[in-house]
């Protein structure tokens, strides 16, 4: 009990399942840097996503905070920025959140452990990112506390290739 | 050679320019131009010197001209020995670590009319506000700038001087203007700053002592320190293992002093909600402030990004 999710279909009508849609994508080079909108984003199996900061080797010598095999890839919820907006009166931008792409019908937090696809890209999700208490020097904004539990997901790239803004996110079997 | 955290943004020094008065204006950008971090009119930066000096200076450039960073540094022979370092031994392709960019003006629609005054290199605050209130059009600006002869930055103010946005007093012709005149009466729809050396400083505070302080702004050129909570005190660190000690400021986070002392910690949230940066403690009165240990466990580790001391001394488990 509760070790695994029950992957078999409900009895009777119910379908259980999501898919989800890619509304907008962001990369920095550097730690610090503003995010920048991208049409589309190159991501590459097993290291990251071509130009972002995370990309492993990217950054001579240096790691922004520390190297994370497992966060190759961000993910964040479009839903949220409504919530904050709704629950707490901060409008944050989706280039402000600081991770790489915003879905919307993606329940990113039941995905941990799990694949899906991201468009043609295979994904591995590894753990849940946590807010940064830095996020609200940058943005002046307190969304620090509003973004415990909802600060989006950290993914491995299993299968690369090019994402783009419209693409379809949907699980792997 | 170990990989460290990076704690500054990278920049690349593009252009150095001669503006008189001993005055050098340098531009750092990204290395592949890319926007910087973002920035209030007149706010200022940390240099991270190759020399290992941290120097503080205000942002000359306006926040809509967002994708490089002006300085204007006078040198100071006599200074200790930031301003050397730049005009001496820095060069356009030189890699800079910079901080994030802080203070400055929160421009406020409530105010009409914006009186500046700025003793010398002083200025550089204020042109980066003059800029931005000249293009947005949000507020009428007047800039004293009180210098003894040469003025610098004289290529770059000269489109304001003509615009009647800057006022130039010399005073070795005119001897010192009178700081009281210059600001005029309380007005709740005019703000007045000043930036200079500090006796100029303490003239404008004592003409502007009956104003609201939300309307005056002061420009000191130190790194402001941070919002320290009144009841703050210093304490000191024994790490048990590796026998050293490190003194934590008022208001300073254990992180913080551990990091200047050398010691690197994990960390992830910064915020005492992740678990990331748990450290044993032996003996003291912690302050925990996380979110993430049980009663139990406080018993033994605190998280050192948020928790505090109720003891002078507060032995770790390091
Ligand atoms: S870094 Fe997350 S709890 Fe300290």
């Amino acid at each position: 009990m509760l070790d695994t999710v029950n992957a078999a279909p409900a009895q009777g009508a119910a379908q259980l399942g999501w898919t989800g849609v890619v509304r907008f994508l962001h990369l920095a080079p550097r730690a610090f840097l503003p995010m920048r909108a991208a049409e589309t984003l190159t991501l590459v199996a097993g290291r990251g996503i071509e130009g972002d900061r995370y990309m492993i080797g990217n950054e001579e010598g240096f790691y922004s905070h520390k190297p994370e095999e497992g966060r190759q890839v961000t993910l964040f919820e479009l839903e949220t920025l409504v919530a904050l907006k709704r629950d707490f009166g901060i409008e944050l931008g989706p280039e402000e959140h600081r991770r790489n792409v915003t879905v919307e019908g993606v329940p990113l937090n039941h995905l941990v452990g799990r694949r899906f696809w991201l468009g043609e890209t295979l994904l591995e999700a590894t753990r849940l990112s946590v807010p940064c208490r830095h996020i609200e020097e940058i943005t002046g904004k307190a969304i620090f506390d509003p973004l415990i539990n909802r600060s989006g997901l950290n993914c491995k790239i299993r299968q690369g290739g090019i994402v783009k803004v419209g693409d379809t996110v949907r699980n792997a079997a | 050679m170990k990989a460290r955290p990076i704690t500054t943004v990278k920049t690349v020094v593009t252009g150095i320019e001669e503006a008189g008065a001993g005055t050098k204006l340098f531009t750092l950008a990204d290395p592949d131009q890319w926007d910087l971090p973002p920035f209030k009119p007149g706010a200022h930066i940390d240099l991270h010197l190759p020399n290992g000096l941290v120097r503080t200076y205000s942002l000359c450039n306006e926040p809509a001209d967002n994708a490089r960073y002006v300085i204007a540094v006078k040198r100071e022979a006599e200074g200790r020995g930031g301003s050397r370092a730049l005009h001496d031994d820095v060069g356009v392709g030189d890699v800079i670590g910079v901080s994030l960019p802080r203070g400055g003006l929160e421009p406020d629609a409530r105010v009409a009319r914006y009186v500046f005054v700025a003793g010398g290199i002083g200025v550089t605050p204020f042109l980066s506000m003059a800029r931005h209130f000249q293009r947005t059009a949000q507020a009428d600006v007047t800039l004293h700038l009180v210098v003894r002869e040469e003025m610098p930055l004289a290529a770059h103010l000269s489109s304001l001087i003509e615009a009647g946005t800057v006022v130039v007093h010399r005073t070795s012709r005119e001897g010192r203007p009178d700081l009281a005149e210059l600001v005029g009466d309380p007005n709740p729809e005019t703000m007045v700053g000043c930036c200079g050396p500090e006796s100029m400083i303490e003239d404008f505070e004592r003409v502007t002592a009956a104003w609201p302080a939300a309307r005056v702004h002061v420009e000191r050129f130190v790194a402001p320190p941070p919002i320290i909570d009144p009841d703050a005190k210093p304490f000191t660190l024994s790490l048990a293992r590796s026998g050293g000690e490190i003194h934590v400021r008022a208001g300073q986070t254990m992180l913080a002093a551990l990091k200047e002392g050398g010691i690197d910690i994990a960390t992830s949230c910064c915020g005492g909600i992740c678990g990331a940066c748990k450290v044993g403690w032996i003996e003291g009165k912690p302050v925990h402030r996380d979110r993430v240990l049980s009663p139990y466990e406080r018993e033994r580790y605190l998280m050192v990004c948020v928790a505090g001391s109720d003891s002078e001394r507060l032995v770790l488990d390091l």
